[in-house]
């Protein structure tokens, strides 16, 4: 069994925006999310990048007490764009709570600032005498919070896959919920990812030297993706989510199609954990293209994975041109948002549905000279129309994991 | 302490931590205000705290037979007057 699968809804909050409205006008106006990276109170002294892709908007949560109790900050973003998806998809609560609609969303490792106090207790506070640890701070941080808050807070009773791969763990949430519907395990999926606000992360690729540091007192100049004065990569945060459905169910209903997805592919370097390899890289571009049953010439958009990193902006170059030559504009969103971590798949998904649906595309920001290295492709010029027909999102992330999801314009799909 | 000050203390912090709604000494927790197994060990947290010393397992488990704020206020008497003897 093979069925189409088409996008119905999404929702990404970002730090350029929540909603499709303020996200694209952050696009058009080359509006960047990169703030001072805030003071902690614990490691952000240590910390030598002193910039973050900052959510620091006030969002209106509405979630009862029973339902923030078994919720850390990475949750909340969750479940708000969840309860969006689900609201604009039109789904009947029967159907939601059918079986028939499944979970597939995760994060990079739960909630680290509920994993901090815990440690703090440990290793701070310890009281011998009471229970220091909360009842529920397992279920705050465990590494699937996000997902079964979102089947708690809705009563979905389906599938539950909680990917945790890093840069790749919402990629691999929507590619795998493809599956689950493409083959006839679920008739649709919640799919998608969120991380929260994190000076950990920032001190591990600090740490490796991985992270932009030359713009910490001009934070929205840096990342720069394929730029030839990008230093490294700046950790953001946010959530994003899309609903799946099998395509006939979906045009049945009257569901406005954004989307279809038509290939996914995952692998593995298969050695190192840590540097791009253009093996496995272009392997993962060309394994998707099988799968949708495409030619690299009916791809005209490329959302690159581009974190800003000397080698990874080089080697995706590389793998570009391998598969595609010159054909399709490529741009590094993480520019605007910085590197959202395991949401980044779905964010970025997101932003290109939504230039399909505006029919435009935006170039990498603080992209002024190209790296010779990187100049190989064809890179977005600036915001310009375009009736971009298929796009290809591509992400990669420590532990070698590739992947590459190829989606047609909602227009086209019909 | 007396039960009223156990009563007020009690009634505070369901109010205040778990956002109960008008609570009433024999509503049923679980169904009048959706407390659950989760809140009640939350709840033995902050009890610790009120009586000044750690419960034991056994005393932990007789917890779980609660059902309302009066069962609550018993337990904790029976804690306090264990304890005295």
């Amino acid at each position: 069994m093979k069925r189409r699968v088409v996008i119905t809804a999404c929702s990404a909050i970002t730090p350029i925006g929540y909603g499709k409205k303020n996200i694209v006008d952050s696009l058009q106006q080359g509006r960047s999310g990169v703030k001072p990276l805030r003071d902690d109170g614990l490691l952000t002294g240590h910390i030598h990048s002193r910039v973050f892709g900052t959510v620091d908007y006030p969002i209106a949560y509405e979630f009862t007490r029973s339902q923030r109790k078994t919720m850390g900050p990475v949750a909340y973003y969750a479940c708000q764009v969840a309860r969006d998806v689900l609201a604009e998809s039109g789904l009947s609560p029967d159907f939601i709570s059918s079986g028939r609609l499944g979970v597939a969303f995760g994060s990079t490792h739960g909630s680290p600032t509920v994993q901090r106090e815990i440690y703090k207790t440990f290793f701070q506070n310890l009281e011998t005498e009471f229970s220091s640890i909360g009842a529920v701070d397992y279920l705050r941080s465990m590494v699937h919070t996000t997902a079964v808050n979102i089947t708690r807070m809705f009563g979905i009773t389906g599938r539950v896959i909680a990917s945790s791969t890093a840069c790749t763990t919402s990629s691999q949430a929507i590619g795998f919920g493809y599956e689950m519907v493409k083959y006839g395990m679920q008739d649709a999926m919640l799919c998608g990812g969120a991380d929260e606000y994190d000076t950990t992360t920032v001190a591990v690729f600090d740490n490796l030297l991985a992270c932009s540091v030359g713009y910490n007192d001009r934070p929205e100049c840096t990342p720069r993706p394929f730029d030839k004065k990008r230093d490294g990569l700046v950790v953001g945060e946010g959530g994003g989510a899309v609903l799946l459905e099998e395509y006939e169910a979906a045009r049945k209903r009257g569901a406005t199609i954004l989307a279809e997805v038509i290939g996914f592919a995952c692998n593995n370097n298969g050695g190192d954990l840590i540097l791009p390899n253009l093996q496995g890289i272009t392997a993962t571009l060309r394994l998707a293209l099988t799968d949708a049953g495409i030619n690299a010439e009916e791809v005209d958009y490329i959302c690159a994975h581009a974190t800003a990193t000397k080698m990874g902006d080089i080697i995706e170059s590389q793998a570009i041109e391998a598969v595609y030559g010159t054909g399709p504009h490529v741009t590094g969103l993480k520019s605007y948002t910085g590197h959202t971590m395991g949401t980044c798949g779905v964010i970025e998904l997101i932003m290109t549905l939504y230039m399909m649906a505006d029919g435009f595309l935006a170039p990498t920001l603080n992209l002024e000279e190209v790296d010779p290295r990187c100049g190989m492709v064809r890179h977005t010029p600036g915001v310009i129309a375009a009736k971009t027909k298929i796009a290809s999102v591509q992400n990669f992330a420590f532990g070698g994991v590739n992947t590459c999801l190829l989606v047609k314009n909602g227009r086209e799909a019909l | 302490m007396t039960r009223d000050d156990l009563q007020e203390k009690i009634l505070t912090i369901l109010v205040q931590d778990f956002e109960f709604q008008q609570p009433g000494l024999d509503d049923n927790l679980r169904d009048d205000h959706g407390f659950d197994s989760i809140d009640a060990i939350e709840l033995l947290g902050k009890i610790e705290r009120i009586l000044g010393v750690p419960l034991t397992r056994e005393e932990k488990e007789k917890a779980m037979e609660i059902r309302t704020i009066n069962d609550i206020l018993d337990y904790l008497e029976a804690i306090q007057q264990g304890r005295a003897q």
